[in-house]
């Protein structure tokens, strides 16, 4: 029977009544303008009017016009009410803020104070962003200690903070905007029966990385420190190494919904007030949902974001960002972000690793110059080569051009053709070197060299030469330690080659000065992106050549900080005149 | 009024002594040589004295007036009427210097290196290189200059001197070649025009007030007459008078010339990213000067809308001349003698003005 029946539903027709499955639909309050939740008149009859008129033209709206109201005042209204005495008031406040019970991350957990089961109390706190070692104690103390028989129960908060609880930050508060937001940050809350005050225990403990080495930044000198995504285990890097009570930590939060910790660190004597408030102010205008990363901040703060060449410097290494702030930099520390921007920051900043400054000035000087040879390479080599080739044949040698051409014969190719094909392919490797899985990277070193070397000029497609040319543009590439400069050098290089192709070096040089233009108008918090040199300020110690660490007496004259002497005249004590021709 | 940049005196200084080189790029330092025979490289030096006396009177003018631009002052000068006439010779000027540089940049391009480019395409690059500086503003050009003077002087210096070895010092004589008032009075009247002191004057304002105006203008013109009468001394030295008279191009064919050995000869690609380069910051900054000239004449709050149309005007009287000959001619007959009005005609009368305004208060009192 039931073989006849599933045998019939086979080959007989049913109607199917749940063609498409899930729809996600549109929610009724969908507009356009975003965030705007209060929103305008305006809004409103865009999205009530049938979808064909939804295509017209939106007036843009200014930022300042937008009302993307207070983030405290947006979520529930009780968040700003003050904790109630009863306990069971205070735990219907919980659970609806918290949406409990559907909500698991949030474990509330009743006890008796002192095995008296008069003082009733209730924990809060979200599992896996506390330390439970330490809550143990917490509980230890809190249900074993002997509360007095005679406890003043409106008091009972103050009692439990100074006699109680051995806890290392612990504070009594009564607003539940606060409350919230110390458990969202790991923190155990305490409420008491009878009490209208709640008591917060510092017990953040979640999973986080350990302090590793360097991955994008590798020196062979100097600290191996890297950034983590912890706030405070960052501060606390940069800590360790400028001990002064100068140093100063402020926060900020940003993102309405991801309320994203942000640090400016700056040193106080040193950095420049309005560059500190500047930044400050940079900071706290912004209104978005989320900040999940300092890159995001940067598009953010940046002056000019249309322009390619990053005006942030980002950097994971704890004694890089310590030597900007000791320059009176300020440096900006995103919570969750390994990255840490310092601003305001130069072209030549970008250029250098700050190891140069670790090893004898005459390496530091050579690592320089081959750096700043990269640079140019790095975007000019193939353009140049288009452009000589096709129209300049006249420059190069009799026996190197004979060998080119020779070399070319094979190639069906026009040279920009060829060019662009073997960009593109170096391109996809580094790409796809980056995206592969680890245990295959081994098999793209070997598969490029396979493809751009040996298979591809073997197969006529390309001739040696260019090969040699790619490679040395993408060592030069590389040897750009700013990954964002790199990034934008990179894309450079594609308008140099189309100039070099189509107006050989007429366009080069017209591409040249078009570019200097460009970035000689960048700036970085007030500060010109090409200083020290356009314009030209005084210091010449540490642009390409470095010299001598005892000849840096005074901090980059472009930051304009509060002190510009880092050390006086004659630094080095033992030799009676600095080692210098006294003057 | 105007919001322009401000840039310091090393800066202020490259960036005139790159406009005042321009010139040596183009067919005139030919006519030089036509002028002065095998004394060619004489001729500068009436030209430079001239040339710091005309700026000692515009910086006379300019210190009466420390806040203002010379527009202002002949406006404040002449009235209304007057005042707005000259100030319309001076833009006419910057526009004729521009078009006229536009138009022999790319003819000099087309002859160097891009033979079979139609020569729109290479003015309208020139142009949108020019616009895309003078939107930037003084100081963006002001800074790419001093980022760019290295390579530009250091690479004269070096073509010039690389033929050393093809020096023939039998050239230079006669010492005073075609006579005395071709190298010292031709000469002088034609040199003069070299540096553009109008054009200082109107960014006096950018380079730190006027009194820093005769000592930028003094080492300005002391380093574009050095090398034009470098460039003349070699070219004759090297050519001789007669095919230094005969090329149109007298430092393109001298960079071809330079042979130091077989790998390396014949580096006129490296010339002609100098030329370019100095080409472009030319035409920017003589854009620059016309714009901001306009906008300061007509009061306007920025001078960034004029760019566009001042532009465009400029494009379309490079191709008015017909051909090549034609372009120099008007370079040689009608530009260089136009450039002494603004540059040396205008201060003076200015100061007349002065002089009289002062005796008509005095006989008032």
């Amino acid at each position: 029977m039931n073989i006849l029946k599933t045998f019939l539903e086979m080959i007989s027709y049913r109607e199917n009544l749940d063609r498409e499955g899930f729809i996600l639909q549109e929610t009724k309050d969908e507009k356009i303008a975003g965030p705007d939740s209060d929103g305008k008149a305006a809004d409103k009859e865009i999205s009530d009017k049938p979808r064909a008129k939804k295509r017209n033209f939106i007036k843009p709206r200014r930022p300042s016009e937008i009302n993307y109201g207070d983030p405290a005042e947006k979520t529930d209204s009780a968040k700003t009410d003050s904790a109630s005495s009863s306990l069971a008031e205070n735990r219907e406040v919980i659970n609806r803020l918290y949406g409990l019970p559907d909500n698991k991350d949030i474990i509330t957990r009743d006890f008796f104070l002192g095995m008296n089961s008069a003082y009733k109390g209730m924990a809060v706190f979200i599992d896996g962003l506390t330390d439970k070692a330490v809550q143990d104690l917490l509980f230890q103390a809190l249900m074993l200690f002997a509360v007095p028989p005679d406890a003043d129960r409106g008091k009972l908060a103050k009692l439990v903070m100074k006699a109680l609880l051995p806890g290392n930050q612990v504070k009594v508060i009564s607003s539940f905007k606060d409350i919230l937001a110390a458990v969202n940050m790991g923190d155990t809350v305490l409420f008491f029966d009878g009490c209208a005050g709640a008591v917060v225990v510092e017990t953040k403990g979640w999973e986080h990385r350990g302090v590793e080495r360097p991955v994008t930044e590798q020196s062979i000198q100097g600290p191996q420190e890297a950034f983590n995504e912890t706030l405070r285990a960052n501060t606390a890097l940069l800590r360790k190494i400028i001990k002064n009570e100068n140093l100063t930590t402020e926060f900020s939060v940003v993102g309405q919904r991801s309320q994203t910790m942000i640090a400016v660190m700056y040193l106080r004597d040193l950095a420049n007030p309005d560059l500190v408030k500047e930044v400050k102010r940079r900071i706290n205008s912004i209104k978005t949902d989320s900040i999940l990363d300092s890159g995001v901040l940067e598009q953010f703060i940046e002056e000019h974001p249309y322009n390619l060449h990053p005006t942030a410097l980002a950097t994971e290494r704890p004694d890089r960002v310590a030597s900007k702030i000791l320059e009176g930099r300020v440096a900006i520390i995103v919570d969750g972000s390994p990255n840490v921007l310092t601003v305001p920051t130069t072209m030549y900043e970008q250029l250098q690793t700050g190891e140069e400054m670790y090893i004898h000035w005459q390496y530091g000087t050579f690592v320089r110059w081959l750096r700043a040879v990269a640079f140019l390479l790095s975007f000019l080599l193939p353009g140049l080569y288009l452009a000589v080739v096709l129209y300049h044949q006249e420059m190069i040698p009799t026996e190197l051009i004979l060998a080119i051409a020779g070399n070319r014969e094979k190639v069906p190719f026009p040279s920009i053709v060829e060019v662009l094909l073997m960009e593109l392919s170096f391109e996809l490797i580094r790409e796809a070197g980056l995206r592969i899985p680890g245990v295959m990277g081994a098999t793209i070193g070997i598969v490029g060299a396979l493809i751009l070397g040996q298979a591809a000029v073997q197969a006529n497609i390309v001739s040696p030469i260019l090969v040699i040319l790619v490679s040395v543009t993408g060592l030069a590439s590389f040897a750009i330690p700013y990954h964002s400069l790199a990034f934008s050098l990179r894309i450079y290089r594609f308008v140099y080659i189309a100039l070099g192709s189509t107006l050989g070096i007429f366009g080069i040089s017209m591409g040249l000065i078009a570019h200097v233009n460009l970035t000689a108008n960048l700036k970085s918090f007030g500060v010109p992106y090409l200083a020290p040199t356009g314009p030209r300020t005084a210091d010449w110690t540490d642009i390409v050549t470095v010299a001598p660490a005892f000849f840096h007496e005074r901090r980059p004259d472009y930051i304009n900080p509060l002190d510009m002497t880092r050390q006086p005249q004659v630094s080095r004590g033992w030799i009676k005149d600095g080692g210098k021709k006294n003057d | 009024m105007i919001k322009e940049g401000k840039f310091g005196p090393a800066e202020a200084i490259v960036l005139l002594a790159v406009s005042n080189v321009a010139r040596i790029f183009l067919p005139y330092p030919r006519s030089l040589v036509e002028m002065g025979g095998p004394a060619a490289w004489i001729t500068p030096i009436g030209g430079f004295a001239v040339a710091l006396a005309g700026a000692y009177i515009m910086s006379l003018l300019l210190k009466k007036n420390p806040d203002n631009t010379i527009i202002e002052i002949t406006e404040e000068a002449f009235g209304p009427a007057l005042g707005i006439t000259f100030n319309l010779i001076t833009i006419a000027f910057f526009i004729s210097v521009s078009f006229l540089f536009v138009r022999q940049f790319s003819e000099a391009l087309i002859i160097a290196a891009l033979p079979e480019t139609p020569i729109s395409v290479i003015a309208a690059v020139f142009l949108a290189i020019g616009l895309l500086g003078a939107y930037l503003g003084i100081e963006a050009i002001a800074r790419s200059t001093r980022l760019t003077y290295i390579y530009v002087f250091g690479g004269i210096v070096f073509l010039l001197f690389a033929l050393i070895p093809q020096w023939n010092f039998d050239n230079l004589f006669p010492v005073l070649g075609n006579g005395f008032f071709p190298v010292f009075g031709l000469g002088t009247f034609s040199t003069a025009a070299v540096t553009e002191i109008i054009l200082a004057a109107v960014l006096v304002q950018s380079m730190g007030g006027a009194d820093k105006y005769v000592r930028i203008n003094f080492f300005a013109a002391l380093i574009a007459f050095t090398v034009l009468s470098i460039l003349l001394a070699v070219s004759v030295l090297t050519m001789g008078k007669e095919i230094s008279t005969e090329t149109t191009l007298p430092f393109y064919r001298l960079s071809r010339n330079i042979y130091l050995g077989r790998f390396f000869q014949r580096v006129e690609a490296l010339f002609i990213i100098i030329w370019s380069i100095v080409g472009a910051l030319k035409i920017a900054l003589t854009l620059y000067g016309a714009a901001v000239s306009l906008a300061r004449t007509l009061k306007l709050p920025d001078y960034r809308p004029l760019i566009w149309p001042l532009g465009l005007i400029i494009f379309i009287l490079s191709f008015l001349p017909p051909d090549l000959p034609t372009t120099i001619k008007l370079d040689t007959d009608f530009l260089r003698v136009f450039a002494h009005v603004p540059n040396y005609l205008l201060p003076l009368l200015l100061l007349a003005a002065y002089w009289l305004k002062g005796r008509v208060r005095r006989a008032g009192n």
